[in-house]
């Protein structure tokens, strides 16, 4: 298999015919850990699609390796098989303008809200002036004007969640891979930023991949939602959401009547069975 | 003051100026902790220096074995008008900082640069932990040796004294940087060296600065065995002279010199890490 894999990468193999190359494809991907000389599999065979400017979700029972996945799409760890391409291009290492964001905020308890926004733009050498004026317009759009020269101590979780992701979407990001950036904060809070969030990668024509395991977050958020088995992971299935045109309002969608329909039939999918 | 609502009712009633605030009530209730405690510092020391002085009556021999506060005052106030006090804790002052200064600068570096080399850190820890365990006072001699009997051999005793402690704890501030901020750095596109710079030097910090508290101490002692090895001035000539000729209030009197001269330096660290980590004052 990764063999077969790796004879067929030939460089430049991977560009799409018209030139407009989808930003993420997986094909076959396949990762394992060694535990004492025996591979224990992690991701058994997981192929999936993002396309431009849309958002999908995966959802997966609790352990289903998400983190391995997340990891693997990023460039830390290498897939024992399968291809990984960004923009049609395999890459080795980090692939370039794709934006992630943890449950974790991470922020950088020394810099304040404004200085944990500028940090890729610092690091990628964007000249302070210019930096800190986007940094500023970015915190300003997701409501923490006034917040810029506070630090992380005295914010709040759903505050310090809105820097961590100012400091994600200042980088322009075409890609955004979220690994369930809002589990950690209360229901209300997790409703205002997601839908803030929503509206600015929809609006910026980005495209975004989000793993969950609240399947209501998945369908009020995702154009797709791609349900994931128990390790070894494989996709179970998939659902096109279809919930009227505007998907901005992550909020009214919940009372769709189609909403409700879409979660129940995730939730029979997962199989969670009480352990 | 009580929570029902009869009381609650009644102070409702009165003109709203003389109603302390929940924030003013909980600083008036830290500040009159901070009162109490050290009222009872003070009254403790008092305590001990009356059963001392009670203790030790002039020309008796426990005087003479112990001293007496009375006794030590007087030769304070001897020593700071033939201005000899002045002298030896600017002498044993200037020893302690240059050696503070010169085994953090290099215990700090060489420790922050172990983070960038696994291989390096593994290779020079057994030789870390052997260095660390020799007593520095075991060294003296030699430092004589090598440094003669001026000010730099007790700089150098100070330094011995405190650059291990500081690479220890500086190395231990940069290797535990958490690993998902790493993460993040490298997501972001950073280089090793700026994730050093920008991520591991700030996140060290706190323990660089448990190490320089810890290490105030330590450089003082190295001062002060380096000045009782061989020495014409400084706070340890003092006591080691005053212990030599059995005058013990004296020998009392240089060591509360010595400890108002570590009081003074741990505060100065203290204000210097006050400013320089600013975002701790905030909290």
């Amino acid at each position: 298999m990764s063999v077969e894999a790796a004879t067929h990468a030939r460089p430049g193999e991977g560009e799409a015919v018209n030139g407009t190359a989808l930003p993420l494809v997986v094909e076959h991907v396949a990762k394992g850990y060694d535990l004492n000389g025996q591979v224990v599999p992690v991701i058994a065979d997981l192929s999936l699609t993002l396309r431009k400017g849309e958002i999908v979700s995966l959802v997966g029972p609790s352990g289903c390796g998400k983190t391995t996945l997340l990891n693997t799409l990023c460039g830390l760890l290498a897939p024992d098989a399968g291809r990984i391409r960004w923009h049609g291009r395999q890459v080795v290492g980090q692939p370039q303008n794709v934006g992630y964001m943890l449950q974790k905020d991470l922020l950088f308890p020394w810099r304040t809200a404004l200085a944990n926004t500028m940090l890729g733009l610092e690091i990628r050498g964007v000249p302070a002036a210019e930096a800190e004026d986007r940094s500023r317009a970015m915190l300003d759009q997701l409501g923490l004007h006034g917040f810029a020269d506070h630090y992380p101590a005295t914010l709040s979780g759903g505050m310090r969640q809105r820097v961590a992701l100012a400091r994600t979407l200042v980088n322009d990001p075409d890609v955004l891979l979220l690994d369930e950036p809002f589990a950690a904060l209360d229901f209300q809070t997790k409703l205002l930023i997601e839908s803030d969030m929503v509206s600015l990668v929809r609006k910026g024509g980005r495209s975004m991949l989000l793993i969950t395991h609240d399947i209501e977050e998945a369908v009020s958020i995702a154009d797709r939602v791609i349900v994931l088995t128990r390790r070894p992971t494989a996709v179970k299935a998939a659902y096109e959401i279809e919930l009227g045109s505007d998907r901005a309002d992550v909020i009214s969608l919940r009372e769709n009547p189609d909403f409700s329909r879409y979660v129940r039939r995730i939730w029979a999918d997962l199989d969670v069975a009480i352990q | 003051m009580t929570t029902d609502i009869g009381t609650s009712m009644v102070d409702a009633s009165k003109p709203a100026g003389s109603v302390p605030s929940p924030v003013a009530r909980a600083k008036w209730k830290r500040l009159r902790f901070g009162i109490a405690v050290l009222a009872t510092q003070v009254l403790v020391l008092a305590a001990l220096l009356v059963v001392w002085e009670r203790a030790t009556p002039k020309g008796s021999p426990a005087a003479f074995m112990f001293g007496s506060p009375s006794a030590i005052a007087g030769f304070l106030i001897q020593m700071a008008q033939d201005g000899s006090l002045w002298r030896d804790a600017a002498v044993t002052g200037m020893e302690t900082l240059l050696g503070f200064f010169m085994g953090n600068l290099v215990g700090t570096l060489l420790g922050l640069s172990l983070w960038y080399s696994r291989f390096v850190s593994r290779v020079v820890e057994p030789f870390v932990i052997a260095l660390g365990s020799i007593p520095i006072i075991a060294l003296a001699p030699i430092v004589i040796i090598w440094f003669g009997t001026g000010l730099v051999s007790k700089v150098a005793m100070s330094t011995l004294s405190v650059v291990i402690v500081a690479l220890v704890t500086s190395y231990k501030g940069a290797v535990g940087a958490d690993g998902d901020q790493i993460y993040l750095m490298k997501t972001l596109g950073a280089s090793k060296f700026q994730i050093f710079r920008k991520l591991v030097i700030p996140a060290s910090l706190t323990d660089i600065f448990a190490g320089l508290k810890l290490t105030v101490g330590f450089a003082l002692i190295g001062a002060i065995v380096g000045e009782f090895m061989s020495s014409s001035e400084g706070l340890g000539h003092a006591i080691f002279k005053a212990g030599s000729l059995y005058i013990i209030p004296k020998v009392f009197a240089a060591l509360v010199v010595t400890i108002a001269l570590a009081l003074v330096l741990t505060w100065l660290v203290g204000k210097i890490e006050r400013l320089l980590m600013p975002w701790r004052r905030q909290v």
